[in-house]
């Protein structure tokens, strides 16, 4: 990864970073959470900060940081963090046909930064068609390595502020989230099977919310991913 | 103990989010699996905002009070009219914390 070997790297780095700025923007009370909720829960400084830098996974870090404090044991935190983390199967599979004919260092580094906002950026924007060919790679790297910056620094802010932490929640920077991802899909709505697709993972979703059903959201999208296949395969409709 | 938790998450992470991504992994995906996958994005994106938008405090919450869901809304209309994403995310998050600073 020569960093001057294309003199538009920089600027397709940037304009990744702009596109991921309301999600990194929606991230850091998250972050700044990770962090003092890891010492919150027995973690040193620098363990706390290593489980943003190595780990990298919100969801699944709160409810780690949660479970040591509780002294739950180490399988059943493995297994929470293997169910957590099983929507990225499906993130990585469905980037395969781009990502796999990289160079191994582009693969390992996209692979590690392939978070929910990264995918939601690439695979958002991407025609169905698409390979290795036609993937951004420096775009990509903008998107993921900006998040990831922003997701360890907020975490030393959470780190270092410890407890004094403001009531985030209550600023409603969730709604950053919704608006991209509303950004994201609405336009990505071109036939009928992904309206099918939308509407019934936007309904299970609710649900799954509702009762607060475990892995509601891996559910939720493989429901809505098979009925808009099986619309497509009934109403013979092309791509 | 806690080093070793930390590793092994790592390990998990990174396995689910690269597995599939080895080209070295013998698996061709088809013609209808890559179908199936075309839908991952809208349905994934989906179900992670409409929880925000439709849920708050574990309630459906569908009444035009809900900031949430009538920025949402905006925000809809918006993307199918401007087709401009960046557009449409600042926009509606401006109504959005325009109504919340109105309202403190």
């Amino acid at each position: 990864m020569s960093m001057s070997c294309d003199p538009s790297a920089s600027q397709r780095w940037l304009k990744g970073a702009l596109a991921a700025l309301p999600l990194s923007i929606a991230v850091i009370p998250w972050g700044i959470l990770a962090g003092s909720l890891a010492l919150d829960a027995g973690l040193n400084p620098f363990e706390s900060q290593a489980m943003s830098a190595v780990v990298f996974a919100g969801a699944a870090q709160l409810v780690a940081v949660g479970m040591i404090k509780a002294g739950v044991g180490l399988g059943s935190i493995l297994i929470t963090t293997l169910l957590i983390t099983s929507r990225h199967f499906l993130y990585s599979m469905a980037m395969r046909p781009n990502i796999s004919p990289l160079p191994f260092k582009w693969r390992v580094t996209l692979g590690f930064l392939l978070t929910d906002e990264l995918f939601a950026i690439i695979a958002g924007g991407k025609k169905p068609k698409e390979t290795s060919q036609t993937l951004d790679r420096w775009y990509a790297l903008g998107v993921g390595l900006s998040f990831y910056l922003v997701w360890n620094i907020a975490t030393l802010a959470g780190i270092l502020v410890g407890s004094h932490i403001p009531d985030l929640d209550s600023w409603g920077l969730d709604f950053a989230i919704a608006a991209t991802f509303i950004a994201i899909v609405t336009p990505q709505i071109n036939q009928p099977s992904i309206l099918i697709c939308v509407l019934v993972s936007l309904v299970a979703s609710v649900v799954c919310e509702l009762f607060q059903i475990p892995s509601g959201l891996l559910i939720a999208s493989l429901l809505g991913m098979t009925v808009g296949t099986l619309y497509a395969k009934a109403t013979g409709e092309t791509q | 103990m806690i080093t070793l938790t930390i590793c092994l998450m790592a390990c998990i992470i990174f396995l689910s989010r690269y597995g599939f991504l080895e080209p070295r992994l013998p698996i061709t995906l088809n013609a209808s699996t890559l179908r199936f996958l075309s839908y991952s994005a809208p349905a994934v994106l989906t179900a992670i905002w409409a929880p925000i938008v439709f849920v708050s405090e574990e309630r459906l919450n569908i009444h035009w009070s809900n900031h949430y869901l009538l920025c949402a809304a905006f925000a809809t209309v918006l993307a199918v009219t401007t087709r401009n994403t960046l557009l449409t995310t600042i926009l509606s998050m401006v109504l959005f914390f325009g109504l919340r600073f109105w309202q403190m």
